[in-house]
């Protein structure tokens, strides 16, 4: 009997006010994408600090996607700055400590963007699916 | 005027001895500097180095001794607690013999402290029950 | 190295009666030096003053400022060490207005120590030898040009020696928070040796060091087990030089990115989607 093949298990951390919304209006049009994202709201994508998505990454997601809203649409008018700033440095720093820096991804979905959610989700699951498993990358 | 300077001074924790400096801010203690350049320790110190400024003015260290009396801990004087220790070894001596006492010394005692725990131990009261607080 | 050290005293001499203390390095017992505030009472103590080790001075200040806001000090501090002042400073923790700052020039053994790009100072009104300039980092070099595994592997090993002194943390001039979130149980495991891969304690760490770091690499000469972290934090210094064109320490007025709203130029910098 073969071994169950490799599902991804990727951590979603996505902001009330677009990207949750932009996936309630995917899932209202029965858009299809896959089931390996766990999808945590939170009130602005700048809540996201580096600790949570390195706790994701130690608890064995093997990847992780922070979804704002786009620039200048923010909720909390500069919340999404504050991700802008922090996530490319933290991308980096993944690569320099030897983890590929594509586990992390970071993007802006509105509300209306249903469409656009499907896709990312659909993207990122496939890139993610092609690496190796995180627990193999930590032993 | 302000006075600040570094005390040199050996940590009190384990037996390695690193030595660190005591930062005294007008005659008060304020925190731990490691010592570079010295040999043992080379600047670095573990964690317990470290925060080993902190039992100093901490609220909870004793500052007197302490004896039971009716079931609750009062402060009392160095006479009288010495007093009181002497007097029950004795009784435990003669109840009991110099054998069902025991003395436990520390690596964080001085080496003449514990030199003077065992000649106690042997020359008074009269056993070689001596062991060390790592076999606790 | 003696031209400098009396060169030194001199200038130490001439700011000595104007300030309430002068904050350098004193020779101790058995030859250690340690940070040591010079007062004019005692100006004989200045023949124990010394150059070398480098000893972690902006922090000192801050526990001499803190118990004496209106006093006038002067510091004698290196380019490193000036750069933590006043990045400090930016972040409120020392108020510039009552500090005179002596300025000692790093020479070309003690730049290549440190891997020094900068051992010079750029601020102090005092200059006390000639300053040189930076050398080339090939600890940086070598370990940014590993392959990703080769990376994961080294940073691996290093990072299983690590017994959680929090040295690196307790000796840095930026650590200042009240509240350090290595010490919360979330992150940071207790009672957890070896570390778990990856190093929750140094990642995060390196992340609260963006755009604070002035490299002055005490957290490596402290380090127990000679773990080479500031690699991390001079790897992420250059990415925030190039998304927002920002050095700790370097320029008085420039407020460090953290409080500032994303320019339009930044946000192109950062290679995040538009």
């Amino acid at each position: 009997m073969d071994a169950p093949a490799y599902e991804p298990k990727i951590i979603g951390f996505l902001c009330n006010w677009c990207s949750y919304r932009g996936a309630d209006t995917a899932g209202m049009a029965r858009m299809k994408y896959p089931p390996n994202v766990k999808i945590i709201r939170v009130p602005c994508s700048g809540r996201i600090s580096p600790e949570l998505v390195l706790r994701s990454f130690r608890e064995g997601a093997d990847g992780v996607m922070v979804l704002g809203c786009h620039i200048g649409d923010c909720h909390y008018s500069t919340g999404n700055h504050r991700t802008a700033k922090r996530m490319p440095i933290l991308k980096n720093l993944l690569e320099y400590a030897g983890i590929e820096p594509e586990r992390l991804y970071i993007n802006w979905v509105s509300a209306a963007e249903g469409e656009k959610f499907s896709v990312v989700i659909k993207e990122f699951t496939e890139t993610i699916r092609a690496l190796p498993p995180f627990v193999e990358v930590m032993k | 005027m302000i006075e600040y300077r570094n005390v040199l001074t050996t940590c009190p924790y384990c037996g390695t001895g690193c030595a660190l400096h005591l930062q005294v801010l007008d005659g008060s203690l304020v925190g731990t500097l490691p010592a570079k350049g010295h040999p043992i320790s080379q600047g670095s110190l573990c964690i317990k180095g470290w925060n080993a400024h902190a039992f100093v003015n901490h609220k909870d260290r004793l500052k007197t001794p302490l004896i039971r009396k009716d079931g609750k801990l009062v402060e009392a004087t160095w006479e009288e607690a010495l007093t009181l220790i002497a007097d029950k070894l004795n009784t435990i001596k003669a109840e009991s013999g110099p054998d069902s006492i025991a003395f436990l010394s520390s690596a964080k005692c001085t080496n003449e402290e514990n030199y003077l725990l065992q000649k106690f131990a042997r020359a008074v009261i009269g056993t070689n029950n001596v062991d060390h607080c790592a076999r606790l | 190295m003696s031209d400098r050290l009396n060169a030194l005293r001199q200038a130490v001499l001439q700011v000595l009666p104007e300030v309430d203390g002068v904050l350098a390095l004193k020779r101790g017992p058995a030859g250690i030096a340690a940070p040591y505030l010079f007062t004019k009472e005692k100006p004989e103590e200045l023949e124990q003053l010394v150059l070398w080790p480098k000893e972690p001075v902006p922090d000192t200040a801050k526990i001499i400022l803190k118990a004496h806001p209106d006093a006038k000090l002067a510091f004698v501090c290196r380019g490193c060490e000036e750069r933590g002042i006043v990045e400090m400073f930016k972040h409120a923790q020392v108020n510039l207005d009552r500090l005179t700052l002596i300025g000692l020039q790093c020479v070309q053994e003690e730049a290549e120590f440190c891997r020094c790009a900068k051992p010079y100072t750029v601020h102090a009104q005092t200059i006390v030898g000639q300053p040189i300039k930076g050398v080339s980092d090939p600890l940086t070099e070598k370990i940014a040009a590993m392959s990703q595994a080769e990376k994961l592997e080294f940073w691996k090993k290093e990072f299983e020696h690590c017994i959680k002194c929090y040295g690196c943390r307790n000796i840095c001039p930026q650590c200042f928070c009240n509240i350090c979130a290595l010490e919360d149980e979330i992150w940071v495991q207790t009672g957890r040796l070896p570390m778990p891969n990856p190093s929750m304690y140094h990642l995060v760490r390196a992340m609260h060091m963006t755009a604070k770091c002035v490299a002055c690499r005490e957290c490596e000469e402290t380090c127990p087990a000679d773990i080479p972290m500031a690699v991390h934090f001079r790897l992420i210094a250059r990415d925030v030089q190039e998304m927002f064109n920002y050095e700790p320490g370097a320029v008085l007025d420039q407020k460090p990115p953290q409080l500032l709203v994303l320019e339009e130029g930044d946000y192109t910098r950062t290679g995040l989607p538009h």
